[in-house]
């Protein structure tokens, strides 16, 4: 199953768990866990319900596991499967575009958490302040940029998955990419330069 | 050769942030930003933005693993992996050997007769379980049949049961148009669509 003393690919779990090894689904998720909450936290601008969907996904994702192809990958199915429920989600909940300093306000939303060194009042305030720029480019991104920069850089697929997972030629892909990370350096100018 | 332009240059850097430079491009790239010193600020532009993005992730709950391996339900093709079916296969394989012996032990014949004498007591007893279940089946098919036939006899029971019949229709109909009157908009406001 394994090549050597490589890890398992994606598709070798897939197909473990396919013949009964529930455990390597597991695998799958610590996998993709970071990269699936992430992505759709950036979705729908709250780590709880991110949380919440990512799990959705997932066992989504294992019921129809038996319909998975192997000639594509993994994550760019996983990936399609997640980006549908996070529309489906917004277009159910009708989610109000709040930020997230509103929702602590509310008590309804939680924090980030920042890996970042900046410790004490002033970094905390300045790790929220940075927060809220980042989900604010973000949001302010036309959808068709947005879509793109969120599965590059929160889902961390590759140019060809992304390209797959859209249906778009891989020179729009890099194009979008491109003009996206532009809007996202303009907006967010003054922490680029600390 | 001519050299590539200052939007190409800026495109490249983009390849490179995301590590997908060509090998072959590298040293004009590095020739260029020698050269060029906007460019090596639109480099450390997009190196910063590729590490603040990389800063705002969030932390995934601890024990996330766990709550979506305790969530996932039997799925509809794990009755059909290889190693659900093993133990099953087993059980049966092992009832039929009891059986045989029990049976064969019976059995005034000697040897393979009387191996397959058992087989074939064995055989004879799945093939009237399966007789008995088919019959309970078509007993249970033929109640039902009656029990309509019985409600549909009278006008008062048959316009009762036209009423519950609409009824249940229109329910499904407000169900399909609830659902379908859900606002598209919510998606469009965000800018965005399914593809």
């Amino acid at each position: 199953m394994t090549r050597g003393a490589e890890q398992p690919t994606d598709e070798d779990l897939v197909a473990a768990v396919l013949e009964g090894d529930r455990d390597r689904f597991g695998d799958l998720v610590d996998r993709y866990q970071s990269r699936l909450v992430n992505y759709l936290f950036r979705l729908l601008r709250n780590v709880d319900d991110a949380h919440d969907l990512a799990q959705e996904v997932l066992v989504k994702v294992y019921q129809v596991l038996d319909r998975y192809d192997p000639q594509f990958k993994f994550s760019t199915w996983l990936f399609r499967v997640a980006q549908n429920a996070a529309i489906d989600q917004i277009r159910r909940r009708r989610l109000k575009l709040v930020s997230l300093r509103q929702e602590d306000d509310e008590g309804d939303g939680r924090d980030w958490d920042l890996p970042s060194p900046e410790r004490g009042p002033y970094g905390e305030l300045r790790n929220q302040e940075r927060g809220d720029a980042i989900q604010d480019a973000i949001d302010a991104l036309p959808w068709e940029y947005r879509e793109l920069i969120l599965l590059r850089h929160f889902g961390e697929l590759p140019y060809e998955e992304i390209a797959q997972l859209k249906g778009m030629p891989l020179g729009t892909v890099k194009n979008k990419l491109f003009r996206g990370r532009q809007m996202l350096k303009e907006k967010l100018q003054d922490f680029l330069t600390d | 050769m001519t050299r590539p332009d200052h939007n190409t240059y800026r495109e490249w850097l983009n390849l490179d942030v995301d590590g997908r430079l060509p090998q072959e491009r590298r040293a004009e790239m590095d020739e260029h930003l020698a050269a060029c010193a906007e460019c090596r600020t639109e480099r450390d532009r997009l190196c910063a933005l590729e590490a603040l993005l990389g800063q705002a992730r969030a932390a995934v709950e601890p024990g996330f693993r766990g709550r979506v391996l305790a969530a996932l339900p039997s799925a509809g093709w794990e009755s059909r992996s290889p190693r659900t079916w093993a133990f099953p296969a087993a059980a049966c394989a092992l009832f039929a050997a009891i059986a045989a012996a029990v049976v064969g032990s019976g059995s005034p014949a000697r040897g393979s007769s009387a191996v397959l004498s058992a087989l074939a007591a064995v055989a004879g007893m799945f093939r009237a379980t399966l007789t008995a279940g088919a019959g309970l089946l078509a007993a249970s098919w033929k109640g039902l049949g009656m029990a309509f036939a019985a409600l549909l006899s009278s006008p008062v029971s048959l316009g009762v049961f036209g009423v519950f019949v609409l009824c249940v229709n229109l329910g499904l109909i407000s169900l399909l148009r609830r659902r379908r009157s859900l606002p598209a908009d919510a998606v469009r406001r965000e800018g965005g669509g399914r593809r």
